[in-house]
């Protein structure tokens, strides 16, 4: 690659970087809100967590190693994807899980938010095509996974429904902690 | 052999509907119908619509379209071809193309009925929807929101807008929305507008994104003065019991103050704070300060508008080596009050002591009997009597044998003259006293 083409990439690269400062300023403040907000009306949701699905609980791990990634473009992708696969799971059959179908649409709207503005905001081409390839994405999706089989086996019932809601009550405070440390 | 890394996306499905100058279009994902899929998150996908006109030279127009759209802003009568792929960013993939489908756009109906100019107006998260009325006749409308999410869902929502609430049978072309509106997400509104039973008209949609389209009002402004320090005292925009606007947007103050003197023109200063309390140090006496504040946000690159102007008079103030003869005279004025007092009472006590218990007035040690006890000597110092002279009279009395020989008298008299520093024994002492006072009174 000769010089100029370098020259090119360069440029592109930082003016992309000054645009989506210009407009994400706002991000790291309203990120820490919506997940402060989502916490908050995950437990309002519904009540407290039924003593005869505990028998039923599973582990399903998340993988921590995501959360240890360097370059701050690249977690800002990677916490699209967590927020993309949270909303997928939430879109689901709730009937069962009988939660209060206000807080749950408040839920869905602010993880939306995120992940338009995390998508506007970010550096697309140059980080996507990085972290489409990165393999922690590989065990990331893995584990979304697990819980959309857990809950397709289950047939969307409550026990189902209460156990995937901690598990991603769980998720969302690593990132919480997480974006925190960023921040710092 | 990593199968996601492989997996290519296959072609979406495509629906479209011609009405009235609009085509609605719905897009149906990939693998829709399939059980076991590669692309399990349909809710990911991307579409991106490209659609001509169909005619000699056909301009391809792209566009990032939801499951369920509507294309506007078309040609009428005319016939309009469209193809769709679904692309996953975060994988780093574009699908393949849908196969093309062609339309043709129906007339618009220009219905007067239909609510248009939908505009957001938005002060400290309080929120109004205005829209202008073509027809001039009443017509009945009904405001309508969707969540943001709910366009991305397969779903076809276009029925499915609740109402809001208060808004649901008005005549008024405005719209008060406050109570549906939270930080977490936007909105979409839109106005149906009918009149009777049969008619009715869906407005465009609008988009509200709460916090960039909200407006900061102006903050509350006091002021307090202090020894030669000037506090600012702000309080929020949206009121101290609202603490929506402080807690979304990290707001800080933005403060200016100067000098009002009706002579010269004074600089104005500025300073920014994040706190609600300022202070401005070392003002000047006798000087009119005045004052106003403005919420930002740096986050959001938004300012709110400035607060009412709020003035205050700071005192006349004294020179220093005045203030310090004042201190210096009244500490004077105190040591004298207090010390004066003390000194003096201290000095009685010293005199007192030194009176009793070490007297200065010594006896001469040549007295005698100095130091004997008290109350010996029967000798009292009299006062010297004045004794004139006198002379004996002769006893006029004559009584047969008790003639008084005098002569000895005068002796007596004479003797009586040293009378106090002789000391006799008590018999003649007796007789002698009895003498005296005899002639004493002849004299």
């Amino acid at each position: 690659m000769n010089a100029f083409g370098l020259i090119q990439i360069c440029l592109i690269l930082s003016s992309s970087t000054i645009i989506s400062s210009l407009q994400c300023n706002h991000l790291p403040l309203q990120q820490s809100k919506v997940i402060e907000n989502s916490l908050r009306l995950l437990d309002k949701m519904g009540k407290k967590f039924p003593q005869q699905c505990l028998k039923e609980k599973m582990s399903f791990r998340f993988p921590t190693q995501v959360l240890q990634l360097r370059q701050k473009e690249t977690v800002g992708v990677a916490i699209e994807e967590i927020f993309q696969h949270i909303f997928y799971i939430f879109s689901q059959n709730l009937t069962l899980a009988a939660w209060d179908g206000k807080a749950l649409d408040q839920f869905q709207n602010g993880l939306y938010l995120q992940i338009e503005q995390l998508e506007a905001c970010v550096i697309k081409k140059y980080t996507q095509h990085l972290w489409s390839k990165e393999v922690r994405r590989l065990k990331l999706k893995k584990y979304f996974q697990k819980i959309d089989c857990f809950l397709k086996d289950k047939q969307h019932d409550l026990c189902s429904w209460e156990i995937s809601r901690a598990e991603m009550r769980r998720c969302l405070q690593l990132i919480d902690k997480m974006t925190r440390k960023l921040k710092n | 052999m990593v199968p996601e890394h492989l997996a290519q996306i296959g072609p979406p499905g495509l629906e479209l509907q011609s009405t009235d100058g609009v085509i609605k279009v719905k897009v149906s994902p990939p693998e829709a119908n399939q059980r076991n899929k590669m692309w399990i998150d349909d809710l990911s996908f991307k579409y991106n619509l490209v659609f001509w006109e169909n005619s000699s030279h056909p301009q391809l127009q792209s566009k990032n379209i939801f499951p369920v759209d509507t294309i506007d802003d078309l040609a009428e009568d005319s016939t309009y071809c469209f193809k769709v792929q679904a692309n996953l960013p975060l994988e780093a993939k574009q699908g393949f193309f849908s196969p093309v489908s062609c339309v043709k756009t129906t007339q618009k109906a220009n219905d007067l009925l239909c609510a248009t100019n939908l505009s957001v107006v938005a002060l400290n998260m309080k929120f109004h929807l205005l829209w202008n009325n073509q027809e001039e006749q009443e017509v009945n409308y009904n405001v309508q929101y969707l969540y943001g999410f709910q366009k991305m869902l397969n779903d076809d929502y276009s029925d499915k807008w609740p109402s809001v609430p208060g808004c649901e049978n008005i005549t008024s072309t405005c719209c008060n929305f406050s109570s549906i509106i939270t930080n977490m997400g936007f909105y979409y509104l839109r106005v149906q507008a009918s009149k009777g039973h049969n008619k009715s008209c869906l407005s465009r949609e609008i988009k509200v994104d709460p916090l960039r389209t909200n407006g900061i009002g102006p903050p509350g402004v006091r002021l307090d003065l202090s020894d030669t320090l000037l506090h600012i005292l702000i309080s929020p925009p949206g009121g101290p019991e609202d603490q929506v606007m402080r807690d979304n947007y990290d707001l800080s103050y933005r403060i200016l103050y100067w000098k009002n003197s009706s002579d010269k023109e004074e600089e104005v200063k500025q300073k920014e704070v994040k706190q609600t309390i300022a202070t401005v140090a070392d003002v000047s006496p006798s000087t009119l300060y005045c004052v106003k504040v403005q919420a930002f946000s740096e986050a959001y690159n938004k300012s709110g508008a400035y607060s009412q102007q709020e003035c205050i008079h700071t005192p006349a103030g004294t020179p220093l080596p005045l203030i310090i003869f004042g201190i210096f005279m009244g500490a004077l004025l105190v040591v004298l009050l207090v010390a004066t007092p003390f000194v003096f009472v201290l000095y009685q006590a010293y005199t007192k002591i030194k009176y009793v218990f070490f007297p200065s007035c010594q006896p001469p040690l040549n007295i005698e009997g100095f130091g004997a006890e008290p109350f010996s000597s029967p000798y009292l110092s009299a006062a010297e009597e004045p004794v004139e002279n006198c002379c004996v009279i002769e006893s006029m009395i004559t009584e047969e044998g008790n003639q008084i020989d005098f002569t000895d008298y005068k002796h007596s008299k004479h003797s009586s003259r040293d009378s106090g520093n002789y000391s006799n024994d008590n018999n003649s002492s007796e007789s002698k006293g009895s003498k005296e006072t005899l002639e004493k009174e002849i004299v």
